[in-house]
């Protein structure tokens, strides 16, 4: 983010007559607006969410009690990791696979075909449409009995008889994947066109007659050019989907058997079904430490590859 | 954002940001949130206007019947009606989140299951002075009680059983009504030899209503919870979860089914049994295209483990319970009104073949000469009894954990033994909390 | 573009650019040729195969939205509906409800877009164009509450908002769409202002603007459509959020996704053609937005990150 910044000890001397207060005392002065905003609606509800952890709290009732660990204790002995294993799973599988039909798709449309314009806005369509529509317009396509998919899969002769989709471990996870992955493909092509669009056409064209191969250009003069945006719309979706809720809250509600369930549907069913919020919240204080772990090990790797 | 502006002592450094901002935050909202939030019921008990929430105002089949009840009311007390719902199966929980907010007021329509989970807030009013001259018959007053006070003024009384539909069954040979278990196994064997993507029973196997498996439990002789033990996890509870497992491998049953679906396969046709209120015959009826199909319906005896045994039920009914404060009185009296008004009883009951809860209602030859509901009662809500776990204000919760438990045992995550084991573990735990 | 280029262009193929010599003859051009064709072929059969996953969906969304309800109970599925009929969308005409879903979502996210954009213009102003002590940590701060749960925010949003008797209003509808579309804006708009050369500051300042000035009349106006954009990403986040609204608003201030979850979940979660046909309708106003805004979501979602 700060790489197109100015170096920090080299400020440029702003001679203003008349101003009384200091560059710095202004520069912060213009973010007091968002500094109150952020400590109000963000740190303090945080703060005060890891705090609840440690006790015994009803939603429905006034009053807790301390109970020091026991509820983080409930979620080591219990469903974390399986909550861990399948978080990553989808956040993995909804952040890759919408990547690499978006990045196909923006190579593709970058050659320059005609009608690319065009296309690339129909193609905005599945990210425009509401989530939560999304969520049901793939549970109408899924349904078990009625569903589209299975009239053409038993028609074809792929399969014999109708699938429960959504109501099988395996196939529900993969079938909320699906759906995340329809509904982010175009935001990732779009991104990615417009990092490829910075490309110089002359770059491929010399490198064609260099008689550099098709995959040997794309890792030469595309790939290098891209990869900027490439981090940040993979980084910026695994963030996203890592507390993604509505497709899954919709299509599966976290079953069958809690196959789908992942942080955020834990957390919320815990805090809002179960109305137990001293899990909920020591559910959601241990979901964070596994994330800032995460960004650690990601930060380390990307440091040493910087420092190569 | 190019990750390389982040160093690791910067994301550290933020999180030290991030106390600070919390520090100034805690100036802000000193005010430690104590979940329930504000405990007065505020607003004038006297108003005329209140709000009535209810589940049926999203179901196409009651919402026009209700909705015509608001409004002789507001017409007749010229008051003002806010009507809210929320689907069955987020009931519970949106209606606690808008009461613990102090945003619901006046009349709740509320399944005798929840009225527990719901009472223990401290919102509810107690009604019994209301009730005692309503003219209820004995067990629908008993719906209302929690912990010895009078919360819920009772709608309707009926129980949860098993439809047929007799055209599917005599398609099939099936003459008489299987009444044990094995009979039972073996309709549902012929009902699957039909083809043409016949589920034979349309049981529930989604977690929403998978506590229908609560009383097969007890057919096979599991009492749930008795002496202060829960006895989930005994031979006969894992004998009906195995059962039920062995007619989900079948394809006897099918997966991911709760009760609108259940309804929707039924009513087009596609499904020979399923588990529903006495409700069902005019919910599916009603979204049926095939207009005889209500007279198709029957109500079945839950078949037993062996002959003679007392066919298992589950009573269920819904109560009408009033908040505190606002619009007080005028909800009170509307539920009164509704519940026992006998044309609006006898209205209610044409549209939606729900019995009332008044000896003078159910007297009504209206009521008392139709054909299904007699039989109903007669053969299901006659032996139907409450679950032991309305009692625990976890009840829901305990539902759930069961039925997470069978879930899994269908789909192939657990064994019967060890998932009724833990369920048993689960369930003990929610009581004691 | 032309093949017939004759200047030699640089080829990179490490990270490092090395001149390349100029190669005469007609074997380069033919394979030049032939890979555009090539790469033709390829870049339609992607176009087609993502076009299939991508707008089949859409299709059947449109194809159950026109068809009637008995159609929807066959099995398998007519892939072309014929009996057609508009009665799904007549229908919603007279449901008031959602018309009433429909407002408080335009209102709301109208509202959140204007709120995130303006304190975040400030914010990313002062992180672009200022150098002081806590800058980064206040960067590093915005960027890392994305990552903070939104279930976990919840919980406590949800007891504060109850205890100050504010459930089920815009403002904390507003406050709370807040949470996560300021991060991402403060990012938009500080990448934006890293693209103003300070020169055009320095300048402002030598005539003798005041620093307020210089924000609003000469930076702002360039930065509008990065602002515009900030604005349409913020907006289009509020308009698809389903876990804030559907636990702090109740009838009155609810927003379309959870509006419909509540209106055609339970008893009517199987009547498909009349949710598809809502689900089509509600999508409209956004998809009409963004496909008149398009080309500043794009410019100023790279704006930043693009430039290497």
């Amino acid at each position: 983010m700060s790489t197109a910044a100015p170096p920090q000890k080299a400020p440029p001397p702003r001679g203003r007559t008349g101003a009384r207060l200091s560059d710095g005392a202004f520069a912060l002065l213009l973010t007091a607006p968002g500094i109150a905003l952020f400590a109000a609606i963000i740190f303090y509800p945080l703060l005060s969410a890891l705090i609840t952890g440690f006790f015994r709290q009803d939603l429905r009732l006034p009053g807790r009690e301390f109970v020091g660990l026991d509820n983080f204790a409930y979620w080591l002995n219990g469903d974390l990791f399986t909550i861990l294993e399948q978080t990553l799973l989808f956040t993995v599988g909804a952040t890759l696979a919408p990547f690499a039909i978006g990045f196909a798709l923006a190579l593709a449309l970058n050659t320059g075909i005609k009608g690319s314009g065009f296309l690339r806005g129909v193609f905005l369509f599945p990210w425009v449409i509401p989530g939560v529509v999304v969520s049901f317009l793939w549970m109408w396509i899924f349904n078990a009995n009625y569903g589209v998919l299975n009239g053409v899969l038993v028609q074809a002769g792929i399969i014999e008889e109708s699938v429960a989709w959504l109501g099988r471990p395996g196939t529900a996870m993969l079938a909320v994947i699906v759906t995340k992955t329809w509904a982010s493909f175009p935001w990732m092509m779009v991104m990615l066109l417009a990092g490829l669009q910075t490309v110089p056409r002359e770059l491929h064209e010399a490198a064609s007659m260099d008689g550099a191969g098709a995959v040997r250009r794309f890792f030469a003069v595309t790939w290098p050019q891209v990869r900027g945006v490439a981090s940040i719309v993979l980084l910026l979706e695994f963030i996203w989907n890592f507390q993604h809720f509505d497709t899954i809250y919709v299509l599966t509600g976290g079953g069958p058997a809690g196959t789908t369930e992942t942080f955020a549907t834990a957390v919320y069913q815990t805090a809002f079904s179960g109305f137990d919020i001293g899990r909920a919240t020591a559910l959601g204080g241990l979901w964070m430490v596994l994330l800032l772990l995460l960004v650690v090990v990601y930060l380390r790797i990307t440091e040493r590859k910087g420092d190569a | 954002m190019t990750t390389s502006g982040i160093s690791r002592r910067g994301a550290l450094r933020m999180f030290g940001i991030g106390a600070l901002g919390v520090a100034s935050a805690g100036v802000l909202g000193a005010c430690a949130p104590s979940g329930a939030g504000t405990d007065a019921g505020g607003g004038d008990p006297k108003s005329k206007n209140f709000d009535f929430t209810s589940w049926s105002l999203n179901e196409e089949a009651a919402k026009p019947s209700i909705e015509k009840i608001i409004k002789a009311w507001e017409k007749a007390e010229k008051s003002s009606i806010r009507a809210v719902s929320y689907p069955y199966n987020e009931y519970l929980s949106q209606l606690t989140l808008k009461l613990g907010g102090g945003e619901t007021t006046g009349a709740v329509h509320l399944d005798i299951a929840w009225l527990a989970a719901i009472a223990q807030m401290g919102r509810l009013a107690d009604v019994g002075p209301a009730a005692a001259g309503g003219g209820y018959t004995d067990v629908a007053l008993k719906s209302g009680v929690y912990d010895g006070t009078q919360y819920g003024l009772p709608w309707n009384i009926g129980s949860i059983g098993v439809i047929a539909n007799s055209k599917l069954l005599k398609k099939a040979g099936i003459e008489k009504h299987p009444a044990t278990i094995e009979e039972f196994e073996d309709a549902l064997r012929e009902l699957k030899g039909l083809g043409e993507g016949v589920v034979p029973y349309a049981a529930a196997t989604k977690v929403a209503q998978l506590k229908d498996i609560f009383p097969w439990m007890q057919t096979f002789g599991c009492t749930l919870y008795e002496g202060g033990k829960v006895t989930i996890g005994d031979d006969a509870s894992v004998d009906a979860v195995a059962w039920y497992k062995k007619l989900h491998d079948a394809k006897l049953i099918a997966a991911d089914v709760d009760r609108f679906d259940a309804r929707a396969l039924f009513g087009q046709g596609k499904a020979a049994f399923y588990d529903d209120a006495i409700i069902g015959k005019g919910v599916t009826s009603a979204q049926s295209k095939d207009k005889t199909l209500a007279a198709a319906m029957q109500p079945v005896e839950r078949p037993v483990l062996k002959a003679g045994d007392t066919p298992q039920a589950l009573l269920w009914g819904g109560v009408i319970a009033i908040v505190k404060g606002k619009g007080q009185d005028a909800a009170t009296e509307f539920a009164l009104h509704t519940t026992t008004d006998r044309a609006t009883t006898s209205e209610y009951f044409a549209a939606r073949a729900l019995p009332p809860s008044t000896t003078a209602g159910l007297a009504a030859p209206e009521v008392a000469k139709d054909a299904f509901t007699t039989e109903w009662t007669e053969k299901i809500t006659r032996t139907a009894t409450g679950s032991p776990f309305w009692q625990f204000a976890q009840s829901t919760q305990i539902d759930e954990a069961v039925a997470k438990h069978v879930q899994a045992v269908l789909v192939g995550r657990e064994k019967p033994k060890d998932a009724m084991k833990e369920a048993r573990e689960e369930v003990t735990a929610l009581i004691k909390r | 573009m032309s093949t017939t280029s004759t200047t030699p262009a640089p080829l990179p193929v490490t990270d490092r650019p090395r001149p390349v010599a100029k190669r005469p003859g007609p074997a380069p051009r033919r394979r030049v040729r032939k890979d555009l064709l090539r790469s033709r072929v390829a870049a339609w059969s992607a176009v087609v195969a993502i076009g299939a996953f991508g707008l089949l969906p859409v299709y059947w969304l449109l194809a159950t939205a026109l068809s009637t309800p008995d159609a929807t109970f066959q099995f398998p599925p007519k892939l072309i509906p014929t009996d057609l009929t508009l009665g799904n969308f007549t229908a919603l005409a007279e449901n008031d409800q959602l018309i009433s879903y429909l407002v408080n979502s335009l209102i709301v996210a109208s509202i959140t877009a204007v709120l995130s954009v303006v304190v975040a213009t400030y914010m990313g102003y002062s992180f672009s164009k200022f150098r002081y002590r806590g800058r980064k940590s206040l960067m590093h701060m915005v960027l890392a509450s994305q990552m903070f749960p939104q279930a976990l925010l919840l919980v406590t949003l949800y007891a504060v908002f109850s205890s100050f008797g504010m459930l089920n209003t815009y403002t904390a509808l507003v406050l709370s769409f807040t949470t996560f579309t300021m991060p991402l804006c403060v990012w938009m708009l500080k990448g934006i202002f890293d693209t103003v050369p300070d020169a055009l500051l320095e300048a402002a300042s030598i005539d003798g603007a005041s620093r307020w000035r210089t924000l609003h009349s000469i930076v702002a106006p360039l930065a509008a459509p990065g602002m515009i954009a900030a604005g349409l990403f913020a907006f289009v986040r509020g308009w698809n959020d389903f876990i804030f609204a559907l636990t702090l608003a109740d009838k009155e201030k609810q927003t379309l996704p959870p509006g419909l979850v509540s209106t055609y979940i339970g008893e009517f979660q199987t009547a498909w053609p009349q949710l598809m046909a809502a689900s089509l309708v509600v999508s409209v106003p956004v998809i009409v937005a963004f496909m008149s805004l398009q080309r500043y979501l794009v410019g100023g979602m790279t704006a930043g990150s693009v430039k290497s």
